[in-house]
């Protein structure tokens, strides 16, 4: 591989040493540690949709699982963040496993329903399940991020948590895209015919997929529930998951910085246009909406035709 | 001919849908290391034959053996890792990926590496990949499309999306290769240039089912040939006898 493949990422590591040594200011921080955490979320997601292209409008009851897991468990019995994190991760898999079983046997629209009503179920249970969730108001007091003496003890140590785990997970990603399952996944999207006839199964390969970006999902819902300190029903709702899947599309679907860029815009733009307060959701549908009309491919397509131009207008 | 030197039993194969019999107690054998054709009128049921025959339709009754053993009812992917591999009437590659990238996928069924291994780039797994890639360049070098290696598959041309097909299928290192009409679409030469590919497939002691319309290249080229019409098998022989045959004539090859 050449050293010119690996200019983006060296420069998102340098970004991310740089901005605890320049951003002070908290909102500023609070809104990249939004985007690392939803960036986690919808790398999975791009897997799934944009690798695979299997459609998921369930994922935020995924997130609400990472969230709610070490929620309960690090206030209620103690148990340490780490081992929550990893119970958190195991459940949303397990739960993935057993949900993706029936569901990835439908196509298109109906997977599409069928993981809306999954999710709508979650959303069901985490407001009904007071004992359990707190219901509709919650839990509080969540600890901060933290093994032993380490602790992510203020926001500039939580953005360094997330988005180094944001970069781990990046290459480890980008490693599996390029690789004999990455591949077989990537295939599935083609035809999934093909696939099979490849020594693929298809059905397996499937759940495979599934099973991991809902583990994307669980780790982002740790990150959130840790930082936030609070968690309600709100972070499993239909339209988080369509917000996630908004993400992807508009950042780009099988483009794995897509899913980066996706994040970071949905996250900057409401914060934006809340300065035209009442017509915010009219400007950002609107944005949307051209978007996807005008750059089809994302904004990861957007910035590969701008390199291109450039290249091709520096050489003779 | 002996039970050694059949390498896939087609016996009794029935297939219906709905109320059109597609397949009615079809019963081939095909020896090893040959070439041979199922041809037939459109809607004969060649494209179900191999459609049973690589796991993609179940039969209603009857039984498939590869090597002696039974594949009845298998899925498509077990059949290929079991050795039986295909292409596909209208071509399916895997549009947005690179010609190279089809091909390696297509070694999918005789490679290892799992997700761990693959994401923390193990030693094992690398090295597998760079065999992976070698092994796909040189079957593309074989169907002559080292220079379209790094192209969308879907940007291609036709004939050479037929032939990226082939180089696919073989690098699953098939026993036996399934081909649903390789020839449609392709030109006189390029037609000619598929037949020698064959020819070069078949001395490697890989077997061949070919179902095609181009009947030049059928005569030319089989050792065997089976003649379906309606779901029946009403001929097999070898190129000159099927020729020679007033039924075959009748309903499908039709007065020289």
């Amino acid at each position: 591989m050449h050293i010119r493949t690996h200019i983006p990422l060296i420069t998102l590591a340098l970004g991310i040493i740089a901005v605890p040594l320049t951003v002070k200011d908290p909102y500023y921080l609070t809104i990249l540690i939004f985007i690392g955490i939803y960036a986690i979320a919808t790398m999975g997601l791009n897997l799934l949709m944009g690798y695979a292209g299997q459609i998921s409008l369930g994922h935020a009851a995924f997130f609400a699982l990472g969230a709610y897991v070490p929620a309960i468990l690090t206030t209620r019995y103690g148990v340490p963040c780490i081992a929550g994190a990893a119970a958190a991760v195991a459940l949303a898999a397990a739960v993935a496993y057993v949900v993706g079983l029936p569901c990835l046997r439908l196509k298109g629209h109906y997977l599409a329903m069928g993981t809306l009503a999954f999710g709508e179920i979650i959303h069901i249970v985490l407001n009904a399940e007071i004992e359990l969730t707190g219901g509709p108001s919650g839990i509080a007091g969540i600890p901060m991020l933290g093994i032993g003496n380490l602790q992510a003890d203020n926001d500039t140590k939580y953005f360094l948590v997330v988005w180094v785990l944001f970069l781990l997970l990046f290459i480890l990603t980008r490693n599996i895209i390029n690789s004999r399952p990455g591949r077989a996944l990537q295939a599935l999207h083609g035809s999934e015919q093909a696939a099979s006839a490849m020594g693929i199964d298809v059905g397996g390969m499937k759940l495979t997929v599934f099973v991991l970006s809902a583990a994307y999902a669980a780790l982002a819902g740790v990150l959130y529930a840790h930082f936030v300190a609070f968690i309600s029903p709100d972070a499993g709702t239909v339209m988080f998951s369509i917000k996630m899947v908004t993400m992807v599309v508009v950042g780009g679907m099988g483009h794995l910085w897509g899913g980066l860029m996706g994040a970071a815009l949905l996250t900057v733009l409401p914060e934006m246009l809340s300065y035209f307060e009442d017509y915010d959701m009219l400007i950002y549908g609107g944005i949307l909406l051209l978007m996807v009309m005008f750059l089809p491919g994302g904004l990861a397509q957007g910035g590969e035709r701008l390199r291109g131009a450039f290249r091709r207008g520096g050489s003779p | 001919m002996s039970i050694d030197g059949t390498i896939v039993r087609i016996r009794d194969i029935c297939k219906n849908f709905g109320g059109l019999a597609a397949l009615q107690h079809v019963t081939i054998d095909v020896a090893r290391g040959s070439i041979t054709s199922i041809i037939g009128p459109n809607g004969a049921g060649k494209t179900t034959l191999i459609n049973v025959l690589s796991g993609f339709l179940t039969p209603d009754s009857g039984s498939i053996l590869l090597n002696g053993k039974s594949i009845t009812g298998k899925k498509g992917h077990a059949i290929t890792r079991r050795g039986m591999a295909r292409t596909f009437q209208t071509a399916q590659l895997f549009g947005t990926m690179s010609v190279l990238e089809n091909v390696m996928v297509g070694r999918y069924a005789r490679t290892r590496a799992g997700l761990a291994g693959a994401a923390l780039r193990l030693p094992g797994v690398l090295a597998e990949e760079r065999a992976t890639r070698a092994r796909a360049m040189d079957l593309l070098q074989r169907v002559g499309l080292t220079a379209q290696a790094r192209l969308p598959a879907a940007s291609i041309p036709i004939g050479s999306q037929r032939l990226l097909e082939i180089a696919r299928a073989l690098a699953s290192d098939p026993q036996v290769l399934l081909l649903d009409e390789p020839a449609a679409g392709l030109n006189t030469q390029e037609t000619r240039l598929l037949g020698e590919l064959l020819l070069s497939i078949r001395s490697k002691g890989i077997t061949i089912i070919l179902v095609e319309h181009d009947m030049e290249l059928v005569m030319d080229i089989s050792d065997m040939i089976a003649v379906l019409n309606f779901g029946e098998n009403i001929a097999r022989g070898t190129p000159a006898h099927i020729q020679a045959n007033p039924d075959v004539i009748a309903v499908y090859l039709g007065e020289e």
